[in-house]
This record gives structure tokens, sequence and C-alpha cells, in this order.
């Protein structure tokens, strides 16, 4: 365990080297950043400029679930996305055969697969999303109790490892299919976590709670710290986003043994 | 000017975008969600009722015609521009016996065919679904075409001016992401034009985002009076032509500036 903690030091270190090397995308990733929460932001005070509330979600309860949204998202382009599209994306690993030379690596597969890179400049969307998480807090006027803080969090963790989930599964199809750029498809679908799931018509609703549930992961989260999380909800979203984690572990060390190199 | 060079060149590009279209067929679907959940946002906040004139079926229409004059007016190609610059790509088209305008165009219109292989279905089953609102009338649709395609001049001559910058600076393709911004802020993506907060209204109608993509729905879709129509045509002109005129200014100077990268 230490040890793996000490590899991750290292992965992130090198990347950070990397980056560096290019100081001068700091401030177009700074524009880019901007650009993401501007326009969040923007558009929440578009729509509660015509109306108060949405199916029960006021201003303040949408802006933490789009802090939720943007600390995702902040995560996903921290460590989660770069890794895996490295080895599932276009040009990955997996399609150029390079994938040889880390199946050689003496360390677990999914592990090295999944922290290996880091982008640095990620940090700036994690330090806005917890901007307007704190804003939005402060807007709603709420008791911060432990207990709601405790269940905030772990909804959070359960909303990540979902997320992870959706991901690692998307990424392992590439050893079904390798010319298919399925990370794409749920970075795609993950825009429908910018709003409550309860705002869409039903049968979407369901799909994206169960089958892609990328609702989950940012509504579960807004409601635990807007005290409208009901305990049955709380474990049952706990009980999935484990089970999303072992469905996905599994499908991806299926894929692994259909991996057949791609060299001649 | 070589007509005939441009057309075999148009064809190529088409058909050998066809056997890619997976890779299209993802770009399509990633621009159209945006649209889509906005759509959605605003149908929940209208519930049974109206918005500001706007009824969920007439939300449904308004956007699912946007999805595809979204698509039909965004030039893809802007994005490469910078890199042909950089990379030295440029230096080919300069010699060749036709303007490297046609690069661009031949890819313009094959990427158009074959992001509606994919859009014109999916709207289609989508309009299914959402049952939307349409009253058109044929005066409607005789106007909803020049503008459509003078949205397209103007969006695509704007992105192409912004992406030449690239001759002086090498991340210029930031400024249309920016670009991109500002259309989906102000150009009646995330909310209908009518929707705007009422002190933002006029500067969105000043600027030329909302000419990229958002008018010639507006036509369609019946929002617009006679009169507004007329002031619309009238910025879209104006706006189209400084396009043109920019674009023509910074080629030149771009140009003359050129040193060829490569051997």
């Amino acid at each position: 365990m230490l040890r793996h903690f000490k590899l991750i030091g290292q992965f992130f270190k090198i990347s950070v080297q990397a980056e560096m090397a290019y100081r001068a995308n700091f401030f177009i990733r700074l524009l880019y950043s901007v650009l993401n929460l501007v326009t969040g932001l923007f558009s929440l005070m578009v729509i509660f400029n015509q109306v108060d509330t949405i199916k029960g979600w006021d201003l303040a309860s949408a802006l933490v679930l789009l802090g939720v949204y943007l600390l995702l998202g902040a995560l996903r382009s921290l460590f989660i996305g770069p890794s895996l599209e490295s080895v599932a994306g276009m040009d990955g690993e997996i399609w150029t055969g390079t994938f040889d030379f880390t199946l050689l690596r003496p360390v677990n597969k999914q592990f090295i697969i999944s922290f290996r890179y880091w982008r640095l400049f990620a940090l700036i969307d994690l330090i806005f999303a917890l901007g307007v998480l704190v804003y939005a807090v402060v807007l709603m006027e709420l008791p911060l109790s432990i207990l709601t803080l405790v269940s905030f969090l772990v909804t959070l963790l359960a909303g990540i490892l979902l997320l992870y989930a959706a991901l690692l599964a998307f990424s392992a199809l590439v050893f079904w299919n390798s010319g298919f750029l399925f990370t794409w498809v749920i970075n795609d679908l993950f825009q429908l976590a910018r709003y409550p799931v309860g705002i869409y018509p039903n049968w979407l609703r369901l799909i994206l709670t169960w089958i892609i549930p990328v609702g989950l992961m940012t509504t579960i989260p807004a409601q635990a710290l807007a005290h409208r999380l009901s305990p049955t909800m709380f474990i049952l979203t706990i009980m999935f986003s484990l089970a999303a984690f072992i469905g996905a572990s599994l499908l991806f060390r299926r894929g692994l043994q259909k991996y057949t190199s791609a060299s001649s | 000017m070589n007509h005939r060079g441009g057309w075999a060149l148009i064809q190529n590009t088409w058909q050998s975008w066809l056997q890619h279209r997976g890779f299209f067929f993802l770009l399509a679907f990633g621009w159209m969600l945006p649209l889509l959940v906005y759509m959605l946002v605003w149908s929940a906040a209208a519930g049974d009722g109206s918005l500001g004139g706007f009824s969920q079926e007439t939300l449904a229409g308004y956007y699912l015609m946007l999805i595809l004059a979204n698509q039909l007016t965004y030039p893809i190609t802007n994005w490469t521009v910078g890199d042909n610059i950089r990379m030295g790509q440029i230096n080919r088209w300069l010699i060749q016996p036709m303007s490297p305008l046609y690069h661009a165009l031949s890819a313009e219109i094959a990427g158009k065919v074959v992001f509606m292989l994919f859009s014109i279905p999916v709207t289609g089953i989508l309009a299914l679904i959402l049952q939307p609102e349409f009253d058109f009338s044929i005066v409607q649709v005789l106007l909803f075409l020049p503008a459509l395609l003078l949205a397209w001049v103007l969006r695509f001559f704007w992105g192409y001016w912004l992406a030449l910058l690239a001759f002086w600076a090498t991340r210029a393709d930031s400024l249309l992401a920016l670009q991109d911004s500002f259309i989906f802020l102000l150009g009646g993506h995330v909310a209908p034009l009518h929707l705007l907060p009422d002190w933002l209204q006029p500067i969105a109608r000043l600027l030329p985002f909302r000419y990229m993509s958002a008018f010639p729905v507006e036509i369609l879709t019946g929002q617009l009076t006679s009169q507004e129509t007329i002031l619309g045509f009238i910025a879209l002109i104006i706006w189209s032509i400084t396009a043109i005129v920019l674009y023509r200014f910074v080629w030149r100077r771009g140009v003359r500036y050129y040193e060829a990268v490569g051997g």
C-alpha cells in the first residue's frame, strides 16, 4: 500500500516536470478554466432570472450541484482522464501496441493505468470548484452539521468512484474494438450531470440513474448537502458505486485477457 | 482560378471522410448534447405552462432546429488552420494553382455531409419522442435558407480570420474556444434570445454571435416580427462583409509575414 502511494508521488512528479516544460500553456489553461466556470455560472444566472425553482431546485442548490460537477470534472482532468486516455484514447497504447511495455511493469495493471499521468493545471479547476461550493453553501444559509458534511463527503466519494468506474469500463471496451473512441462517449454524456437528474423526463432519468449513472454522480452529493437525501438513497448510492467499481474492474480484467498486442 | 481542381478536391475529401464516419458521428453527438441539455432544462422550467412565450413543444422545435443549424454552420476546419501554418503544411497549398481557401471549403462540404448523415436521423427520432410544435410558412422557409447560408459565411470567415492570427501567435486557436463560448452564451444556445435577461438582449442582438446559428432558426420558428427580421438581415450582412474584409486583410498580411517551416 505504502509503495503505491510512493509510486503515485513519483508519477505526479514526472508529470509535473513534463508540464513545466511548457509553462506558457498555463495561461491558455487558465483561459479554458475561466470559460468553463463563467459558462456554468452564467447559465444558472440566465435560468434563475426567469424562474425561482425548477422542480424543487433553487439557485443555491443548483449552485451546489454546479460545484460538485466542476469538482468531478477537475478530478477527471487531474489524473483519471489523462491516465486512461493514454491507454484507450486516440493513438492510445492499445491502438499502437505500446501497451506491451506497460504490462511488463511489476505492479498492478489497473493501478498503473489509473494513476500514471497527472495534469497539474487541472488544479485551477479544482480551486474554482471549491470556490463555487463554498459560495453556494453560504448562499443556502443552512446550518451545516457534522452529519450533513459527512454524508456529503461520503456521497461525493461515491460519485468519484462511479465516475472512475464509468471511465474505466468505457476504456476497457477498447480491448474489444480498438478503433472506437469510447472515452469520448462518456465525456459527452457527463455533460448531462451539469443539472439535477430530477429535471429530465422520466425515461432519461432512469437511464441516467441506473444504466449510465452520470446523474447519480452529481445529484446525490448536492442533495446530501441540502439535507434532501433519504437514508435509503444514501445506502443505495454507496452500494451501487461499489458494485460499479467491482464490475468495471472485472470488465477491465476480462479485456486484458483479450489483449493480443498490435505489433506485427 | 482553377475551379475544376477545386471541385475534384471537394469530392476527394468528402469520400475520404465518409470512411471515418464513426469519428465524425461522435463529434456530432458531442455537439448535440449541450443543446439537448438546455432544451430539457428550459422544458422543465416551463412545465406545462409557458415561459416568456415558449411552451415545451415550441422549445423542442427551436432547439431541434438549432442542433441542425449549429452543425451546418460550425466551421470545423478553422481548428486545423493554425496547425497547418505551424507545421508548414500550408507551403504545399500556396504553390498549388488554386486558392488555399478550396482546402477549407472541401473539408467544410465533406464535413456537413457526414454530420448530417448522423444528425438528421437522430433529431428525427428525438422529434418523435418530444413532439415539437412547428408552424412553418413558405415565406419563413424561403427566408430561413439564405439566412442559414449567410450565417455559415459569417461564422466561417469570422473563425478563419481569427485562426489566421496563427501566422503571428502560435496559440491563436484559443481565440476560437473563446468565440465558441460567446456563441454558446449570447448566441441563443444557453437560452433562446427572448429568455436572456432584458439588459442583455440588445447586446446579444448587436454582437455577431447570434447571427452565426440562432438567427435563421428564429426566423423559421416564427419568433420574429417582419421588422425584426429585416433588421436582423441587415446586421447579418454587415457582419458577414466585415468578416470577409478582415479575412482578406489578415490573409494578405500573414502570407507576406510567413516564412516557411520545414523542408
